[in-house]
Protein backbone atom coordinates (compact mmCIF):
# COMPACT_ATOMS: atom_id res chain seq x y z
CA UNK A 1 0.00 0.00 0.00
CA UNK A 2 2.93 2.38 0.49
CA UNK A 3 4.35 4.17 -2.53
CA UNK A 4 7.59 5.72 -1.26
CA UNK A 5 10.02 6.06 1.64
CA UNK A 6 11.65 9.37 2.51
CA UNK A 7 14.62 9.48 4.88
CA UNK A 8 16.28 12.50 6.46
CA UNK A 9 19.54 12.54 8.37
CA UNK A 10 22.44 14.69 9.36
CA UNK A 11 25.37 14.33 11.76
CA UNK A 12 25.75 10.71 12.83
CA UNK A 13 23.40 9.30 10.20
CA UNK A 14 25.87 8.05 7.62
CA UNK A 15 26.49 4.65 9.21
CA UNK A 16 22.79 4.18 9.91
CA UNK A 17 21.83 4.96 6.34
CA UNK A 18 24.58 2.70 5.00
CA UNK A 19 23.29 -0.13 7.15
CA UNK A 20 19.72 0.39 6.02
CA UNK A 21 20.69 0.52 2.33
CA UNK A 22 22.84 -2.60 2.60
CA UNK A 23 19.87 -4.47 4.08
CA UNK A 24 17.25 -3.54 1.52
CA UNK A 25 16.74 -6.23 -1.12
CA UNK A 26 17.63 -5.56 -4.72
CA UNK A 27 13.95 -5.66 -5.64
CA UNK A 28 12.80 -3.33 -2.86
CA UNK A 29 9.30 -2.34 -3.99
CA UNK A 30 9.43 1.40 -3.25
CA UNK A 31 11.57 4.37 -4.22
CA UNK A 32 13.77 5.71 -1.41
CA UNK A 33 14.23 9.48 -1.25
CA UNK A 34 17.28 10.49 0.74
CA UNK A 35 17.85 13.98 2.05
CA UNK A 36 21.10 14.02 3.99
CA UNK A 37 22.99 17.10 5.03
CA UNK A 38 26.28 17.15 3.21
CA UNK A 39 29.24 19.31 2.43
CA UNK A 40 28.33 21.98 -0.04
CA UNK A 41 31.53 22.05 -2.01
CA UNK A 42 32.10 18.35 -2.30
CA UNK A 43 30.00 17.47 -5.30
CA UNK A 44 31.17 13.93 -5.87
CA UNK A 45 31.98 10.98 -3.68
CA UNK A 46 28.90 10.80 -1.48
CA UNK A 47 26.70 8.84 -3.85
CA UNK A 48 29.64 6.51 -4.52
CA UNK A 49 30.17 5.98 -0.77
CA UNK A 50 26.50 5.15 -0.28
CA UNK A 51 26.49 2.85 -3.30
CA UNK A 52 29.32 0.62 -2.09
CA UNK A 53 27.13 -1.47 0.18
CA UNK A 54 23.69 -0.68 -1.20
CA UNK A 55 21.89 -3.34 -3.23
CA UNK A 56 19.55 -0.80 -4.76
CA UNK A 57 21.08 1.75 -7.14
CA UNK A 58 21.68 5.15 -5.54
CA UNK A 59 21.69 8.19 -7.76
CA UNK A 60 21.70 11.96 -7.62
CA UNK A 61 18.67 12.75 -9.73
CA UNK A 62 18.42 15.19 -12.57
CA UNK A 63 15.75 17.85 -12.41
CA UNK A 64 12.33 16.43 -13.48
CA UNK A 65 13.60 12.86 -13.39
CA UNK A 66 10.76 10.36 -12.94
CA UNK A 67 10.85 8.58 -9.57
CA UNK A 68 10.99 4.80 -9.87
CA UNK A 69 10.67 1.95 -7.39
CA UNK A 70 13.75 0.14 -6.19
CA UNK A 71 16.02 3.15 -6.57
CA UNK A 72 17.53 5.56 -4.07
CA UNK A 73 17.46 9.28 -4.88
CA UNK A 74 20.01 11.35 -3.00
CA UNK A 75 19.49 15.12 -2.84
CA UNK A 76 22.49 16.64 -4.73
CA UNK A 77 24.84 18.98 -2.89
CA UNK A 78 23.78 22.63 -2.80
CA UNK A 79 20.27 21.87 -4.13
CA UNK A 80 16.92 21.37 -2.42
CA UNK A 81 15.11 18.27 -3.62
CA UNK A 82 11.32 18.46 -4.09
CA UNK A 83 8.80 15.89 -5.23
CA UNK A 84 6.36 17.18 -7.82
CA UNK A 85 2.73 16.04 -7.85
CA UNK A 86 3.41 13.99 -10.99
CA UNK A 87 6.05 12.01 -9.03
CA UNK A 88 9.04 13.63 -10.57
CA UNK A 89 12.00 15.14 -8.80
CA UNK A 90 12.34 18.92 -8.90
CA UNK A 91 15.56 20.58 -7.81
CA UNK A 92 15.87 24.07 -6.41
CA UNK A 93 18.58 26.52 -5.45
CA UNK A 94 16.31 28.67 -3.30
CA UNK A 95 17.62 30.03 -0.03
CA UNK A 96 18.67 27.53 2.64
CA UNK A 97 16.01 26.41 5.13
CA UNK A 98 17.19 25.71 8.70
CA UNK A 99 20.65 26.73 7.39
CA UNK A 100 20.48 23.74 5.10
CA UNK A 101 20.44 23.17 1.36
CA UNK A 102 19.27 20.47 0.84
CA UNK A 103 16.65 20.92 3.54
CA UNK A 104 14.94 17.82 4.93
CA UNK A 105 11.79 19.82 5.71
CA UNK A 106 11.32 20.65 2.03
CA UNK A 107 11.85 17.12 0.76
CA UNK A 108 9.45 15.70 3.37
CA UNK A 109 6.84 18.39 2.86
CA UNK A 110 6.69 18.06 -0.91
CA UNK A 111 6.84 14.26 -0.77
CA UNK A 112 3.89 14.35 1.66
CA UNK A 113 1.91 16.47 -0.78
CA UNK A 114 2.63 14.08 -3.64
CA UNK A 115 2.25 10.73 -1.83
CA UNK A 116 -0.24 11.66 0.96
CA UNK A 117 -0.98 8.58 3.13
CA UNK A 118 1.18 6.33 0.95
CA UNK A 119 4.43 7.67 2.34
CA UNK A 120 6.79 6.45 5.04
CA UNK A 121 9.03 9.11 6.58
CA UNK A 122 12.08 8.35 8.73
CA UNK A 123 14.15 10.88 10.68
CA UNK A 124 17.62 9.76 11.73
CA UNK A 125 20.44 11.13 13.88
CA UNK A 126 21.30 14.81 13.37
CA UNK A 127 22.47 17.99 15.00
CA UNK A 128 19.81 20.52 14.00
CA UNK A 129 16.04 20.82 13.79
CA UNK A 130 15.64 20.34 10.07
CA UNK A 131 13.07 17.64 9.34
CA UNK A 132 10.83 18.21 12.36
CA UNK A 133 8.40 20.40 10.43
CA UNK A 134 8.53 18.11 7.40
CA UNK A 135 7.71 15.04 9.48
CA UNK A 136 4.77 16.89 11.00
CA UNK A 137 3.42 17.69 7.53
CA UNK A 138 3.94 14.09 6.49
CA UNK A 139 1.96 12.87 9.49
CA UNK A 140 -0.81 15.41 8.85
CA UNK A 141 -1.10 14.14 5.28
CA UNK A 142 -1.69 10.63 6.64
CA UNK A 143 1.81 9.26 6.16
CA UNK A 144 3.61 6.93 8.53
CA UNK A 145 6.10 8.75 10.76
CA UNK A 146 9.15 6.93 12.12
CA UNK A 147 11.96 8.39 14.21
CA UNK A 148 15.22 6.69 15.06
CA UNK A 149 15.42 5.95 18.80
CA UNK A 150 17.22 9.01 20.23
CA UNK A 151 19.04 6.77 22.71
CA UNK A 152 20.73 5.13 19.78
CA UNK A 153 21.54 8.34 17.87
CA UNK A 154 25.04 9.75 17.82
CA UNK A 155 23.41 13.19 17.93
CA UNK A 156 19.88 13.43 19.32
CA UNK A 157 18.85 16.99 18.44
CA UNK A 158 17.07 16.17 15.20
CA UNK A 159 15.08 13.17 16.43
CA UNK A 160 14.12 14.92 19.65
CA UNK A 161 12.96 18.02 17.75
CA UNK A 162 10.81 15.76 15.56
CA UNK A 163 9.33 13.93 18.54
CA UNK A 164 8.44 17.24 20.14
CA UNK A 165 6.39 18.33 17.12
CA UNK A 166 4.77 15.07 16.09
CA UNK A 167 3.16 12.07 17.72
CA UNK A 168 4.99 9.54 15.62
CA UNK A 169 3.92 6.03 14.73
CA UNK A 170 7.17 4.35 15.71
CA UNK A 171 10.38 5.06 17.57
CA UNK A 172 12.69 2.43 16.11
CA UNK A 173 16.30 1.31 16.48
CA UNK A 174 18.26 0.84 13.27
CA UNK A 175 17.55 -2.90 13.40
CA UNK A 176 13.83 -2.28 13.80
CA UNK A 177 13.82 0.19 10.90
CA UNK A 178 15.49 -2.44 8.73
CA UNK A 179 13.14 -5.19 9.78
CA UNK A 180 10.14 -2.90 9.14
CA UNK A 181 11.31 -1.90 5.68
CA UNK A 182 12.32 -5.36 4.55
CA UNK A 183 8.88 -6.67 5.46
CA UNK A 184 7.16 -4.29 3.05
CA UNK A 185 5.75 -6.29 0.20
CA UNK B 1 9.06 28.87 12.12
CA UNK B 2 6.10 30.82 10.78
CA UNK B 3 4.47 29.16 7.80
CA UNK B 4 1.52 29.64 5.53
CA UNK B 5 0.21 26.81 3.43
CA UNK B 6 -1.40 27.43 0.06
CA UNK B 7 -3.83 24.86 -1.39
CA UNK B 8 -3.52 23.63 -4.95
CA UNK B 9 -6.84 25.28 -5.92
CA UNK B 10 -5.65 28.62 -4.50
CA UNK B 11 -2.40 28.23 -6.40
CA UNK B 12 -4.26 27.73 -9.65
CA UNK B 13 -6.48 30.74 -8.93
CA UNK B 14 -3.40 32.88 -8.47
CA UNK B 15 -1.94 31.65 -11.75
CA UNK B 16 -5.22 32.51 -13.46
CA UNK B 17 -5.25 36.01 -11.95
CA UNK B 18 -1.74 36.69 -13.20
CA UNK B 19 -2.75 35.62 -16.65
CA UNK B 20 -6.04 37.58 -16.68
CA UNK B 21 -4.62 40.80 -15.28
CA UNK B 22 -1.05 40.90 -16.62
CA UNK B 23 -1.07 38.36 -19.43
CA UNK B 24 1.80 36.50 -17.74
CA UNK B 25 1.39 32.76 -17.92
CA UNK B 26 2.94 30.87 -14.99
CA UNK B 27 1.10 27.62 -15.73
CA UNK B 28 4.32 26.05 -16.89
CA UNK B 29 6.37 26.85 -13.85
CA UNK B 30 7.03 23.82 -11.65
CA UNK B 31 3.94 23.72 -9.44
CA UNK B 32 5.61 22.84 -6.15
CA UNK B 33 8.10 25.64 -6.62
CA UNK B 34 5.49 28.20 -7.63
CA UNK B 35 3.30 27.32 -4.67
CA UNK B 36 6.16 27.56 -2.22
CA UNK B 37 7.32 30.85 -3.69
CA UNK B 38 3.88 32.45 -3.38
CA UNK B 39 3.61 31.15 0.20
CA UNK B 40 6.86 32.93 0.97
CA UNK B 41 5.61 36.18 -0.61
CA UNK B 42 2.32 35.98 1.33
CA UNK B 43 4.30 35.66 4.56
CA UNK B 44 7.00 38.23 3.78
CA UNK B 45 4.49 40.88 2.74
CA UNK B 46 1.87 40.12 5.43
CA UNK B 47 -0.85 39.31 2.92
CA UNK B 48 -2.57 36.75 5.15
CA UNK B 49 -3.80 34.39 2.44
CA UNK B 50 -4.38 33.72 -1.26
CA UNK B 51 -7.22 36.24 -1.36
CA UNK B 52 -4.98 38.91 0.13
CA UNK B 53 -2.34 38.15 -2.47
CA UNK B 54 -4.82 38.27 -5.36
CA UNK B 55 -6.32 41.54 -4.18
CA UNK B 56 -2.93 43.21 -3.86
CA UNK B 57 -1.61 42.04 -7.18
CA UNK B 58 -4.82 43.00 -9.00
CA UNK B 59 -4.68 46.55 -7.73
CA UNK B 60 -0.97 47.36 -7.53
CA UNK B 61 1.22 47.15 -10.60
CA UNK B 62 4.27 47.87 -8.44
CA UNK B 63 3.51 44.77 -6.40
CA UNK B 64 3.43 42.74 -9.60
CA UNK B 65 7.01 43.91 -10.24
CA UNK B 66 7.95 42.78 -6.73
CA UNK B 67 6.30 39.46 -7.43
CA UNK B 68 8.36 39.02 -10.62
CA UNK B 69 11.53 39.69 -8.67
CA UNK B 70 10.57 37.17 -6.00
CA UNK B 71 9.75 34.51 -8.56
CA UNK B 72 13.26 34.84 -10.04
CA UNK B 73 15.40 32.88 -7.64
CA UNK B 74 18.68 34.57 -6.77
CA UNK B 75 21.92 32.89 -7.80
CA UNK B 76 23.25 31.20 -4.70
CA UNK B 77 26.76 32.63 -4.87
CA UNK B 78 29.58 33.88 -7.10
CA UNK B 79 31.44 31.16 -9.04
CA UNK B 80 29.04 28.39 -8.00
CA UNK B 81 30.79 25.11 -8.89
CA UNK B 82 34.34 26.49 -9.18
CA UNK B 83 35.37 23.56 -11.38
CA UNK B 84 33.11 24.88 -14.16
CA UNK B 85 34.66 28.34 -13.91
CA UNK B 86 38.11 26.80 -14.15
CA UNK B 87 37.08 25.16 -17.42
CA UNK B 88 35.81 28.50 -18.69
CA UNK B 89 38.99 30.27 -17.62
CA UNK B 90 41.43 27.68 -18.89
CA UNK B 91 39.70 26.26 -21.98
CA UNK B 92 36.49 27.77 -23.30
CA UNK B 93 37.35 31.45 -22.99
CA UNK B 94 40.98 31.41 -24.23
CA UNK B 95 40.18 29.02 -27.09
CA UNK B 96 37.12 30.86 -28.33
CA UNK B 97 37.50 34.50 -27.40
CA UNK B 98 41.20 35.23 -27.94
CA UNK B 99 40.74 36.04 -31.62
CA UNK B 100 37.05 36.81 -31.62
CA UNK B 101 35.26 40.05 -32.31
CA UNK B 102 31.98 40.67 -30.56
CA UNK B 103 31.74 37.25 -28.91
CA UNK B 104 28.21 37.30 -27.56
CA UNK B 105 27.40 35.69 -24.21
CA UNK B 106 23.75 35.52 -23.14
CA UNK B 107 22.34 35.12 -19.63
CA UNK B 108 18.63 34.43 -20.30
CA UNK B 109 17.61 34.98 -16.67
CA UNK B 110 20.24 37.01 -14.89
CA UNK B 111 18.30 37.28 -11.59
CA UNK B 112 20.66 38.52 -8.85
CA UNK B 113 23.59 38.76 -11.26
CA UNK B 114 26.26 36.50 -9.79
CA UNK B 115 26.69 34.49 -13.00
CA UNK B 116 27.08 37.72 -14.99
CA UNK B 117 29.62 39.26 -12.61
CA UNK B 118 31.54 35.97 -12.27
CA UNK B 119 31.87 35.85 -16.05
CA UNK B 120 32.85 39.53 -16.30
CA UNK B 121 35.52 39.10 -13.63
CA UNK B 122 37.09 36.12 -15.37
CA UNK B 123 37.11 37.99 -18.69
CA UNK B 124 38.77 40.97 -17.00
CA UNK B 125 41.36 38.72 -15.37
CA UNK B 126 42.13 37.23 -18.79
CA UNK B 127 42.02 40.66 -20.42
CA UNK B 128 39.46 39.43 -22.94
CA UNK B 129 36.63 41.79 -22.03
CA UNK B 130 36.95 43.92 -25.16
CA UNK B 131 36.25 40.98 -27.43
CA UNK B 132 32.97 40.18 -25.71
CA UNK B 133 29.41 41.46 -25.69
CA UNK B 134 27.54 40.41 -22.53
CA UNK B 135 23.75 40.27 -22.79
CA UNK B 136 21.73 39.88 -19.61
CA UNK B 137 17.97 39.47 -19.67
CA UNK B 138 15.39 38.93 -16.97
CA UNK B 139 11.64 38.92 -16.58
CA UNK B 140 12.18 41.16 -13.55
CA UNK B 141 12.81 44.87 -14.08
CA UNK B 142 13.81 45.21 -10.41
CA UNK B 143 16.45 42.50 -10.74
CA UNK B 144 17.84 44.19 -13.85
CA UNK B 145 18.08 47.53 -12.02
CA UNK B 146 19.78 45.94 -9.03
CA UNK B 147 22.23 44.04 -11.19
CA UNK B 148 23.08 47.14 -13.23
CA UNK B 149 23.94 48.92 -10.01
CA UNK B 150 26.02 45.97 -8.87
CA UNK B 151 24.24 45.54 -5.55
CA UNK B 152 24.78 42.24 -3.79
CA UNK B 153 24.29 40.65 -0.41
CA UNK B 154 27.61 40.68 1.50
CA UNK B 155 26.43 37.72 3.59
CA UNK B 156 27.39 35.57 0.64
CA UNK B 157 30.93 36.89 0.65
CA UNK B 158 32.59 34.12 2.59
CA UNK B 159 31.45 31.58 0.00
CA UNK B 160 32.17 34.00 -2.87
CA UNK B 161 35.76 34.54 -1.72
CA UNK B 162 36.41 30.84 -1.14
CA UNK B 163 35.08 29.96 -4.59
CA UNK B 164 37.18 32.67 -6.23
CA UNK B 165 40.32 31.35 -4.55
CA UNK B 166 39.65 27.96 -6.09
CA UNK B 167 39.94 29.61 -9.51
CA UNK B 168 42.50 32.36 -8.96
CA UNK B 169 44.52 31.27 -5.94
CA UNK B 170 46.87 34.26 -6.24
CA UNK B 171 44.20 36.97 -6.41
CA UNK B 172 41.58 38.36 -4.16
CA UNK B 173 37.92 38.93 -5.03
CA UNK B 174 37.91 42.13 -2.98
CA UNK B 175 39.63 43.88 -5.91
CA UNK B 176 36.20 43.85 -7.55
CA UNK B 177 33.81 45.15 -4.91
CA UNK B 178 33.31 47.59 -2.06
CA UNK B 179 31.09 47.33 1.00
CA UNK B 180 29.04 50.40 1.91
CA UNK B 181 26.56 50.41 4.78
CA UNK B 182 26.27 46.62 4.77
CA UNK B 183 25.59 46.68 1.06
CA UNK B 184 27.95 44.95 -1.34
CA UNK B 185 28.70 46.83 -4.55
CA UNK B 186 30.43 45.24 -7.53
CA UNK B 187 32.72 47.35 -9.64
CA UNK B 188 30.11 48.30 -12.24
CA UNK B 189 32.76 48.99 -14.88
CA UNK B 190 32.67 45.19 -15.22
CA UNK B 191 29.24 45.47 -16.84
CA UNK B 192 29.38 48.95 -18.39
CA UNK B 193 29.01 47.55 -21.92
CA UNK B 194 26.53 44.86 -20.95
CA UNK B 195 23.19 44.96 -22.71
CA UNK B 196 20.31 44.58 -20.24
CA UNK B 197 17.03 43.38 -21.69
CA UNK B 198 13.63 43.08 -20.01
CA UNK B 199 11.99 39.89 -21.22
CA UNK B 200 8.32 39.11 -21.16
CA UNK B 201 7.55 35.62 -20.00
CA UNK B 202 7.35 34.03 -23.43
CA UNK B 203 10.74 35.37 -24.52
CA UNK B 204 9.40 36.11 -27.98
CA UNK B 205 12.13 38.68 -28.60
CA UNK B 206 15.40 36.98 -27.81
CA UNK B 207 18.91 37.89 -28.99
CA UNK B 208 20.49 36.15 -31.99
CA UNK B 209 24.00 35.16 -33.01
CA UNK B 210 24.95 34.01 -29.52
CA UNK B 211 28.25 32.16 -29.00
CA UNK B 212 27.71 31.09 -25.40
CA UNK B 213 24.61 30.73 -23.23
CA UNK B 214 25.00 30.46 -19.49
CA UNK B 215 21.69 29.30 -18.05
CA UNK B 216 22.30 27.33 -14.91
CA UNK B 217 19.68 26.40 -12.35
CA UNK B 218 16.87 28.52 -13.69
CA UNK B 219 15.10 26.02 -15.93
CA UNK B 220 14.64 23.84 -12.84
CA UNK B 221 11.76 26.16 -11.94
CA UNK B 222 9.94 25.32 -15.15
CA UNK B 223 7.90 22.25 -15.93
CA UNK B 224 8.80 20.04 -18.89
CA UNK B 225 6.66 22.01 -21.35
CA UNK B 226 8.44 25.28 -20.66
CA UNK B 227 11.84 23.57 -20.53
CA UNK B 228 11.20 22.17 -23.96
CA UNK B 229 10.17 25.57 -25.31
CA UNK B 230 13.32 27.08 -23.88
CA UNK B 231 15.50 24.48 -25.46
CA UNK B 232 14.15 25.49 -28.86
CA UNK B 233 14.79 29.17 -28.15
CA UNK B 234 18.35 28.50 -27.02
CA UNK B 235 19.07 26.27 -29.97
CA UNK B 236 17.78 28.92 -32.37
CA UNK B 237 19.78 31.78 -30.93
CA UNK B 238 23.09 29.89 -30.69
CA UNK B 239 25.40 29.94 -33.67
CA UNK B 240 26.71 26.56 -34.90
CA UNK B 241 29.73 25.67 -32.77
CA UNK B 242 28.37 27.82 -29.91
CA UNK B 243 28.26 26.55 -26.34
CA UNK B 244 25.42 25.99 -23.93
CA UNK B 245 26.03 25.53 -20.22
CA UNK B 246 23.24 24.39 -17.87
CA UNK B 247 23.23 23.36 -14.23
CA UNK B 248 25.03 20.18 -13.31
CA UNK B 249 21.85 18.34 -12.35
CA UNK B 250 19.82 19.50 -15.30
CA UNK B 251 18.97 17.32 -18.26
CA UNK B 252 16.05 17.48 -20.57
CA UNK B 253 14.60 14.14 -21.51
CA UNK B 254 12.70 15.38 -24.54
CA UNK B 255 15.70 17.09 -25.91
CA UNK B 256 17.19 15.30 -28.83
CA UNK B 257 20.59 16.52 -27.78
CA UNK B 258 22.55 13.90 -29.73
CA UNK B 259 21.28 15.36 -32.95
CA UNK B 260 21.69 19.00 -31.98
CA UNK B 261 24.64 19.11 -29.62
CA UNK B 262 27.89 17.40 -28.73
CA UNK B 263 28.09 16.87 -24.99
CA UNK B 264 31.66 18.06 -24.60
CA UNK B 265 31.95 18.15 -20.81
CA UNK B 266 29.63 15.89 -18.82
CA UNK B 267 30.91 16.85 -15.37
CA UNK B 268 30.18 20.52 -16.00
CA UNK B 269 27.17 20.15 -18.33
CA UNK B 270 28.71 21.92 -21.32
CA UNK B 271 27.16 21.33 -24.74
CA UNK B 272 28.39 22.44 -28.12
CA UNK B 273 25.95 23.07 -30.95
CA UNK B 274 26.74 20.92 -33.98
CA UNK B 275 27.52 22.47 -37.31
CA UNK B 276 24.49 22.29 -39.58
Amino acid sequence: MYKAVVIGGSAGSFQVITKILSSLPKNFPLPVLLCLHRLKHVRSGFVEALSIKSKIPILEPYDKETIKSGKGYLAPSNYHMYVELNKRIALSTEEPVNHSRPSIDLTFETAALAYRDKLIGIILSGANRDGAYGLKKLKQAGGLAIVQDPNECQVKTMTEASLKQTTVDHIFTTEQIISFLTNIK
Amino acid sequence: MNRYELGIVDTRNIIKTLEDVYNYDFKNYALTFFKRRVEKIILDYNLKDAEGFIQKIETEKSFFEIFLKEICVDNTEMFRDPSLWRVLKEEIFPQNIQNAVNYKIWFPEVSSGEELYSTAIILRMLNLQNNVQLIASSISELDLEKTKKGIFDPKKNEVNEANFKRIFSESDLSEFYTIENDKGLWDTSLVEKTKFIKQNIIFDDYPKGIKLILFRNQMIYYNQILQERFNKIMYNCLVPGGHLIIGNNEKIEYWNSDKDYTFINKAESIYKKKLA
